[in-house]
C-alpha cells in the first residue's frame, strides 16, 4: 500500500513537497524570528549568507551520502556496507588531522586548507584501496573490501599518532572536526557538492536496472549483459567523490549513508528505480532535520551533527537489524 | 554450431580443474554434463558463460567469446547458477523483468513479457512476493523462468539460436516441477536453442539429453550420444557404484547398488 503510493506520481509530488517543506521550516527555525529575518538588513544577511547555504548544503550532503550508501551496498551486495568501507572517510580524516596538527607547528591559515587536505586524503585512500583490490576476480569485491578495511586501520593508526603529537587545542579541533558540523557552510561548498550530486543524478538513470541485476549475484549480472567490473569501478569513483566532498565540507557524518538506504528499502523495496529517488529525498530531508536539531537543541551553542545522526541512526539501525533478523532468520 | 570448445584447461591452487576439454554444442540439442562431485561440471559451464578465465579457445556463433561485449553475450546465452544469493528485498516480478535487460524493449513490452511468463509458469501467487522469502524450489522455478525469458528474447530479436546453460536446475525441484523443467528444456531445443544442463539424476539425464559429456577429475571420460556414453560399465567406473541399465518397453532406467 505504502509502496504503491510512494512509486506513483502522487508519491513523487508528496516527496518533493515534503522535502521543500522541511527545508523551508529549517530556514526559519532558530533564535531569530521570521519577522526579523524577512524585514531587516541583518536578518536578510543571516538568511541568505548563513541559513540558506547551510540548509541547502545539509540537503545536498544528506542526499549525496544516502545515494553513496545505496551504491556501495548494492555493489558489494552487503546491506551493512556504507561509504566509509572504501576508506574515503578515514583518508579524509587523516588529511584533516594532519593539517590541524601542522597548523600548530607552522604558521598558516589552517581552516582554508583543512577541507582541501581532507578531500585529497579521501581520494588518495580510495585510490590505494582500488590499487590494492585490483587483482580481484572479475566482478569479485572481497579483495577490495579487505583493502578498504586495511586502509581504514592504517588511517586510524596514523590519526592516533597525530593525536598523540597534537597540542590540547589541536586535539580538541580534531575531535570536533571528526564529529561533523555544517556551521561553516557557504556557497562555495554548496556549488561543489551540488555539481558532484548533479553528475551522479545524470549517471544513475541508465544504471538502475544494472544495479538490480548485481543484487541477484555477480554471475547473474554478468550473464544479463552487465559489465559488472566496469559498473563497480564507476560506482566506487562516484561514491568516493561524493563522500570526499561531503567530509571535506562538514567533517564526518555517520549513519546517513548506512541507515537511509535501509529505510528506503523498507518503504519501496530494493528496486533501484524507486529506491534511488526515495533515498535522495530521504537522505536530504533527514540531514536537514538532524542539522536543525544540532543547532537549536542547546542554543546558543551547537551540538556536532555527527552526534545527532549517530544518536538517531544507531537505534534505528539496531531496530532494523532485529526486524530483518527476525524476518529472514539471519 | 552454437558453441565450440577447443582445449579448455583451468588450474586452481595447483590442481587441474579442467584438463584439455574440447567439444561442440549444436543448435536444437540438449547436452547433459554428468560426473561425480568435483568432476568440473560447474566450472565448465561457468567457463562457457565466460565467468572464469581459462586457457584454450571458446567460440560462440563462430566468434571468440572474448570478442563479445557483456550485452552481446547476454543476447546469445542465458545462465542459471546453482544457488541464488539475493540479500535485498526484490519482488519476484522485478527479478523476472531483469531477463529483458540485454534487449531493447519498452517498459510496456517488458511488463507484458513478465506477465506472460508468470502465467506460463503458473507463479501468479508468487509475483509480488519478496524473492528471499520463497522456498528453495520456488526460487529455483523463478530463476529458471527468468533465464528462459532471456532465451526467448534471443529468438524474438532474430539473433538465432541461444545457448541455455543450466547448473543443477533440478536440485531443489519436486517431481512435478522436474517434469515441467524437462518439458521446457525439450521445448527450448525444439525452438532451435542449445541446452546445456548439469544433472545428478542419471535417469533424468538419460531420458532428456541428446548428448552426454561425462566428466571425471576435470577430464572428459566420454562424450557423444546419450545411449552410447551412458553404458553400465562407464557409469560404474566413473561414479564408483554398480550400475545396471534395465530396458522396458523402449524406456531405459538405471538401477544402482
Amino acid at each position: 500500500m505504502i509502496k504503491k503510493l510512494l512509486i506513483s506520481p502522487l508519491g513523487w509530488l508528496i516527496g518533493i513537497l515534503l522535502s521543500l517543506g522541511i527545508c523551508m521550516a529549517a530556514l526559519f527555525l532558530g533564535s531569530i524570528d521570521v519577522q526579523t529575518l524577512m524585514n531587516t538588513d541583518i536578518g536578510s544577511k543571516i538568511l541568505w549568507d548563513i541559513r540558506v547555504p547551510r540548509v541547502l548544503l545539509a540537503f545536498v550532503i544528506g542526499a549525496s551520502l544516502s545515494l553513496a550508501g545505496v551504491l556501495i551496498q548494492s555493489n558489494v551486495r552487503n546491506p551493512l556496507a556504507d561509504p566509509s568501507l572504501i576508506g574515503v572517510s578515514a583518508g579524509a580524516a587523516l588529511g584533516a588531522a594532519l593539517m590541524i596538527v601542522l597548523a600548530d607547528f607552522v604558521d598558516f591559515q589552517a581552516h582554508y586548507y583543512i577541507p582541501i587536505a581532507a578531500f585529497i586524503g579521501g581520494i588518495l585512500a580510495t585510490v590505494a584501496v582500488l590499487k590494492l583490490g585490483r587483482n580481484d576476480l572479475p566482478g569479485g569485491m572481497a579483495l577490495l573490501i579487505l583493502a578498504g578495511i586495511a586502509i581504514n586501520v592504517v588511517a586510524a593508526s596514523l590519526i592516533g599518532l597525530l593525536t598523540y603529537l597534537a597540542t590540547d587545542s589541536a586535539l580538541r579541533h580534531i575531535t570536533f572536526w571528526s564529529l561533523g558540523s555544517l556551521a561553516s557552510a557557504n556557497y562555495f561548498w554548496l556549488t561543489l557538492c551540488s555539481i558532484a550530486l548533479l553528475i551522479i543524478c545524470l549517471w544513475l538513470p541508465k544504471q538502475h536496472r544494472k544495479l538490480d541485476a548485481i543484487l541477484l549475484g555477480q554471475a547473474e549480472a554478468n550473464t544479463m549483459g552487465v559489465d559488472v567490473k566496469r559498473l563497480q569501478k564507476q560506482s566506487i569513483v562516484l561514491v568516493a567523490l561524493l563522500a570526499a566532498l561531503a567530509v571535506s565540507a562538514c567533517g564526518i557524518i555517520g549513519f546517513i549513508g548506512l541507515v537511509t538506504p535501509h529505510i528506503g528499502r523498507m518503504l519501496v523495496g530494493a528496486s533501484h528505480r524507486y529506491l534511488l529517488p526515495l533515498s535522495f529525498f530521504l537522505g536530504g530531508s533527514l540531514l536537514v532535520i538532524a542539522d536543525s536539531i544540532a543547532r537549536t537543541i542547546i542554543a546558543p551553542a551547537e551540538l556536532p551533527i555527527g552526534i545527532v545522526t549517530a544518536l538517531i541512526g544507531a537505534p534505528v539501525f539496531i531496530w532494523l537489524l532485529l526486524r530483518e533478523g527476525r524476518r529472514l532468520q539471519w | 554450431m552454437v558453441m565450440s570448445l577447443h582445449g579448455i584447461s583451468l588450474s586452481r591452487n595447483g590442481k587441474q580443474v579442467l584438463d584439455n576439454i574440447s567439444g561442440e554444442l549444436a543448435a536444437g540439442k540438449i547436452i547433459a554434463l554428468l560426473g561425480p562431485n568435483g568432476a568440473g561440471k560447474s566450472t565448465l559451464i561457468k567457463a562457457m558463460a565466460r565467468l572464469l578465465e581459462c586457457q584454450g579457445e571458446i567460440l560462440l556463433q563462430g566468434r571468440a567469446l572474448e570478442q563479445f561485449s557483456s550485452e552481446q553475450l547476454a543476447q546469445h546465452l542465458a545462465y542459471l547458477p546453482q544457488h541464488s544469493q539475493l540479500q535485498f528485498p526484490l519482488e519476484v516480478e522485478e527479478v523476472l523483468s531483469l531477463a529483458t535487460l540485454p534487449f531493447s524493449l519498452t517498459r510496456l513490452q517488458q511488463r507484458q513479457q513478465v506477465k506472460q511468463v508468470i502465467n506460463d509458469w503458473g507463479i501468479e501467487s508468487l509475483a509480488d512476493k519478496d524473492f528471499r522469502q520463497l522456498s528453495g524450489g520456488e526460487q529455483q522455478r523463478c530463476q529458471i523462468a527468468r533465464t528462459y525469458l532471456q532465451l526467448s528474447n534471443m529468438k524474438a530479436e532474430g539473433r538465432g539460436c541461444g545457448l541455455w546453460l543450466l547448473d543443477e536446475p533440478a536440485s531443489s525441484l519436486d517431481l512435478e516441477h522436474q517434469q515441467q523443467l524437462q518439458k521446457i528444456c525439450l521445448q527450448a531445443a525444439q525452438e532451435g536453442h542449445c541446452v546445456v544442463i548439469v544433472l545428478h539424476d542419471l535417469n533424468q539425464a538419460f531420458s532428456l539429453a541428446d548428448e552426454v559429456w561425462l566428466l571425471d577429475n576435470g577430464q572428459i571420460r566420454a562424450q557423444g550420444k546419450t545411449s552410447e556414453v551412458m553404458t553400465e560399465q562407464m557409469i560404474s567406473e566413473v561414479f564408483n557404484v554398480a550400475a545396471r541399465r534395465i530396458n522396458d518397453a523402449g524406456n531405459s532406467i538405471f538401477v544402482f547398488g
